[in-house]
């Protein structure tokens, strides 16, 4: 008895403890965990038989994807959370043929190989197992790929069942489109009456575009031409009001006082430029940025105008402007 | 180390897998039990490979069946069922749901095998 012998042996206990537990178990999730750990032990068996790669494949595959996808299945049909009670048969044949197979078994192995003893393997690495998949086993290999994808594709087949669903033979032909004018002198009546009142909108919707377009067309249409005036009629009348428009008025100055003005403006410009020459090269003629800036109050500016008291401000200021002349 | 521990070890795995099998009727927990019943075959193939040399002891081997001189065909056979036994868990779990789907219920011995599906639909 060795350490090897005694690890496979407390391996082997937990492997078949664990088995009996997912076959006797009446919770579905908990046969789900148990077949976990039985995976795992086995995955142990295969380390100390020296088959590295085969155990963390078994890790992998097992216990990683395979219980994962059993418990998901389990979630799927709505599997009751506690225990359920009727998800065994009765246990004799069962019970039976089990325990013929399982004495039938050992005893053929426990024949064969009696008291052999055997020296451990080195450990076969990935490295070994590679080279004989991709050497001696590679047209297996390439056959699993294969039938991999075939599964693939079959599981998502079957998972949907608009896929390939075939029609049923014995079934009653497909019934014609429901029609309801089919149905009774109500529905007619109905669809009579709503058709009508459709009718009816749309004439009423038509008659007012109508309407609109031919108000439009009157509106569009050129102003009949005046008469032609007599023309000894009109002459008098330039004259006449000809004379009363050029006559001078009230209010309004006139050409001269108007021209005057405007000299008066130009002198002041220049007067008020030419002190400050440095913001005439910046700002260069633009004359309306100034008056926008002297709104804000500058003491020296203001001083230098009310010293010089001008009248006139640009057209800025109206209002002051108008002030200061009058 | 005494061979026969891990072969006794797959033949009572094996027959818990049977015996799960036929006494089940939830359709995952049959899945399980056929997980069982492979990973008992695993075992023999991983523990053959390691001891059919110290059991053939004294026989001359034949030429063909070692086509690499260190022979570790056990563990590639065993490789080979593990991908073969999640395919068949994929499509198997796809039946199972498809059935589900189709009856709401999961129960395989009450599965009326000579049924049409659609019968079945239309009437239930």
């Amino acid at each position: 008895m060795t350490v090897a012998d005694a690890l496979m042996l407390a391996l082997g206990l937990i492997a078949v403890g664990s088995g009996v537990l997912v076959v006797t178990s009446s919770h579905l999730v908990r046969a789900g965990f148990y077949l976990v750990v039985s995976l795992g032990a086995i995955a142990g068996l295969y380390l100390v038989l020296g088959a590295e790669m085969v155990a963390w494949v078994q890790i992998l595959v097992y216990v990683g994807a395979v219980v994962v996808l059993l418990l998901f299945a389990v979630m799927l049909t709505r599997a009751p959370i506690g225990p359920s009670r009727d998800l065994d048969r009765p246990i004799a044949p069962a019970a039976i043929i089990g325990a013929g197979i399982g004495f039938g078994l050992t005893a053929l192995l426990a024949d064969a190989f009696r008291w052999t003893e055997f020296e451990l393997p080195p450990p076969g690495n990935a490295e070994r197992v590679g080279e004989q998949v991709f050497g001696a086993w590679v047209l297996p290999f390439e056959v699993l790929s294969i039938l991999l994808l075939a599964a693939l594709i079959g599981a998502i087949v079957l998972s949907r069942p608009d896929l390939g669903a075939r029609p049923d033979p014995s079934a009653p032909p497909p019934e014609a489109p429901h029609d309801p004018i089919d149905e009774s002198a109500e529905v007619i009546a109905r669809l009579e009456r709503i058709a009508a009142r459709q009718a009816a909108a749309q004439a009423r919707v038509r008659q007012a575009r109508a309407d609109q377009r031919a108000a439009e067309a009157l509106a569009n249409a050129p102003a009949p031409e005046p008469e032609p005036a007599d023309p000894l009629k009109q002459k008098a009348a330039d004259l006449i009001f000809g004379a009363h428009d050029a006559r001078p008025k009230i209010g309004e100055p006139t050409a001269a006082e108007v021209l005057d003005s405007r000299i008066i403006q130009g002198e002041s410009v220049v007067q008020r430029d030419e002190p400050i020459p440095a913001r005439r090269s910046i700002e260069g003629n633009v004359i309306e940025g100034d008056l926008v800036e002297e709104k804000r109050p500058r003491p020296e500016r203001e001083k230098l105008e009310g010293r010089r008291d001008r009248p006139a401000l640009p057209a800025g200021d109206d209002k002051t402007d108008e002030k200061k002349e009058q | 180390m005494h061979a026969v521990i891990p072969y006794v070890i797959a033949s009572l795995l094996f027959a818990l897998g049977v015996y799960g099998v036929l006494r089940r009727r939830n359709a995952i927990l049959v899945l399980m039990a056929v997980e069982l019943m492979l990973n008992a075959v695993n075992l023999i193939l991983v523990a053959a490979d390691a001891t059919v040399r110290a059991v053939l002891d004294g026989v001359a081997p034949e030429a063909w069946a070692y086509p690499v001189p260190e022979p570790r065909s056990g563990a590639i056979f065993a490789l080979f069922i593990i991908v073969l036994a999640a395919a068949e868990v994929g499509v198997g779990l796809a039946i199972v749901l498809q059935y589900y789907r189709l009856h709401k219920a999961v129960v395989i011995d009450e599965v009326v095998l000579d049924e049409h599906d659609h019968e079945k639909q239309v009437t239930g």
